[in-house]
């Protein structure tokens, strides 16, 4: 039914995003472990005690890697967020096939929740894969376990519901799939730049710590689950959920 | 069990000030084929789309097979097929896989009809929706709505881009087929000829408000067209009287029974009757929405002499 509908329209592109995805992982992770190389050899060059240091070169290997999944992860994230949620219900008005949906004998409601039921488990599978295909190569530099990685995750795919809530949101409103696009990369950039520009102008920083709070997942140095973040950013995503079904609710076709 | 598939009771639709739906009193009694009339802009769209919670009604109640459309939508919506106006779904998939989307909504789905209509509407059933031409997008809106084992079918605009050929055929299959199981069908059209060869009520819409509502036979056996000529005519008064147009000196007059006795009163009072006629729905309909002549539309019984 819808779920199998959204399924057959997205499953191209969302297969496309996952080898995307998977090849950035493993490219980046070819990179570190080159770079990491060289960097050693060019330290045993200069101080012999790094010659064989095989903890040393992990644990550099293993940063770097992290960093790239933090790095790659944000953007695969914000990419598959804006994408999938633009794809959402809410281009059926654009599309004209609004009253034919609406015509099914189910509740308004249950299309939105099929909606985002396929494209969360879509993002998370994409920002996973780029941290998959980095994987290989903790094992090839004898570096930690994956766990210190693997637990960026959930952050990243908090954001990225976020993210996909605020374009499958503008989506509904707009009717449209580039209107709602449109109006969520200009929500993105407003959270961005905003804090920045009334800290600059009028020096009024209260919004920007508040944006540093959040965006403190992005911070390629903490080692840690930032549960309070992470706990903000699906705050947002059921907030975007609970306008959807009100829009969806009351709107008429 | 309500007699009628649709009932709504002073249903009112309002975009701002304008009043597409004004008060309308519907009766579509089950088991019928109620051809829905009216002008462009008329209302029956906006009618259609309240009657299935597309819109919201802004006053009045309905109950479409005796659920109220406020509060039993998704009761309706599973026992009512439903052929938009604009005949456009999933342009991605084909119509066998809008079939596959179609059927696991309802539980009365037949397989074996959507199989026999495809082969007699000639439907290319493995063709991407969108890249059909508009005759076969119709065919397939049929097609879904068909199949579901409806208990009501609403048909805006049904024989839109179709050949005269698959028209002809699909009033056959909705006659044959479904009214003679009991069903219901609501068609809201422009074409009158349609209507007239299977609908066995009629409801006129002008402005929001149902001018007419009556039985097919009952146009054909009652209503009479009057032709009368005068210098001058005379102020007539009759409820039977559905219109009226004057032409120079000639009066048509348009009642809905006992024309004998309203052409005795018009040569009572004066004026030359020229002949008596049988009308059809055709005339009825522009009789009544007509707007360049004068027209007591939705009030019968009165017209004064033209000035």
């Amino acid at each position: 039914m819808y779920l199998w509908k959204t399924w057959h329209d997205s499953r191209t592109r969302v297969v496309v995003y996952i080898l995307a995805a998977l090849s950035v992982g493993l490219l980046s992770g070819l990179d570190v472990v080159a770079w990491a190389n060289w960097h050693t050899l060019w330290l045993t060059l200069e101080r012999p005690i790094y010659r064989n240091n095989w903890d040393f070169y992990g644990d550099l290997t293993f940063d770097l890697l992290r960093w790239q999944v933090i790095g790659y992860g944000q953007v695969a994230a914000l990419l598959a967020g804006l994408s999938l949620g633009a794809s959402g219900v809410g281009r059926e008005y654009g599309a004209g096939t609004m009253h034919f949906v609406l015509t099914r004998p189910r509740a308004r409601r249950s299309f939105v929740f099929t909606d985002w039921m396929t494209g969360l488990t879509a993002m998370v599978i994409v920002v996973g894969a780029l941290a998959y295909g980095v994987l290989p190569f903790l094992w090839l530099a004898h570096a930690q376990g994956p766990g210190n990685i693997l637990i960026g995750l959930p952050s990243l795919w908090a954001l990225g519901a976020a993210i996909f809530g605020l374009a499958s949101f503008t989506t509904l409103v707009a009717g449209s799939a580039p209107k709602g696009l449109v109006l969520s990369v200009a929500g993105v950039l407003t959270y961005f730049f905003l804090p920045t520009a009334l800290d600059e102008w009028w020096h009024m920083d209260t919004l920007i710590k508040a944006q540093d709070w959040t965006l403190q997942i992005l911070a390629r140095d903490s080692y840690y689950f930032h549960w309070s973040v992470t706990a903000f950013w699906l705050a947002v995503a059921a907030s975007f959920l609970g306008a959807s079904l009100l829009w969806i609710k009351f709107r008429e076709v | 069990m309500s007699d009628l598939a649709i009932h709504t009771q002073s249903l009112a639709k309002f975009f701002g000030k304008t009043r597409a739906v004004d008060g309308l009193d519907l009766r579509v009694p089950r088991g019928s084929v109620y051809g829905f009339l009216g002008r462009n802009g008329a209302g029956k769209t906006t009618t259609v789309k309240t009657l299935l919670g597309l819109l919201r009604p802004t006053a009045g109640s309905a109950q479409v097979l005796g659920y109220d459309i406020r509060r039993d939508l998704i009761a309706i919506l599973g026992r009512t097929g439903f052929v938009p106006e604009n005949k456009t779904l999933f342009d991605s998939l084909t119509p066998a896989q809008l079939v596959r989307f179609n059927r696991g909504y309802f539980p009365n789905w037949s397989d074996e009809l959507a199989a026999r209509y495809a082969e007699l509407f000639e439907i290319p059933m493995h063709v991407r929706f969108g890249k059909l031409s508009l005759g076969n997008k119709t065919k397939v809106c049929h097609l879904l709505a068909l199949c579901q084992g409806a208990e009501l079918l609403v048909l805006d605009e049904p024989s839109v881009g179709l050949d005269p050929v698959i028209t002809d055929l699909l009033l056959r299959v909705l006659v044959e087929d479904h009214v003679s199981e009991g069903r219901t069908v609501f068609l809201s059209s422009h074409q009158l000829a349609e209507v007239e060869r299977i609908a066995d009520w009629v409801g006129i819409i002008e402005n929001g408000k149902i001018l007419l509502e009556t039985r097919l036979e009952d146009i054909r056996q009652n209503y009479r067209l009057i032709r009368a000529a005068a210098e001058t005519a005379p102020s007539v008064s009759s409820p039977h009287l559905v219109a009226a147009k004057r032409l120079e000196n000639f009066w048509s007059y348009l009642v809905a029974r006992d024309a004998e006795d309203f052409a005795a009163m018009l040569r009572a009072k004066g004026m030359t009757i020229l002949e008596i006629l049988p009308v059809s729905l055709g005339e009825v309909f522009l009789g009544l929405t007509r707007k360049e002549v004068p027209c007591i539309s939705g009030k019968p019984g009165t017209i004064p002499a033209p000035a």
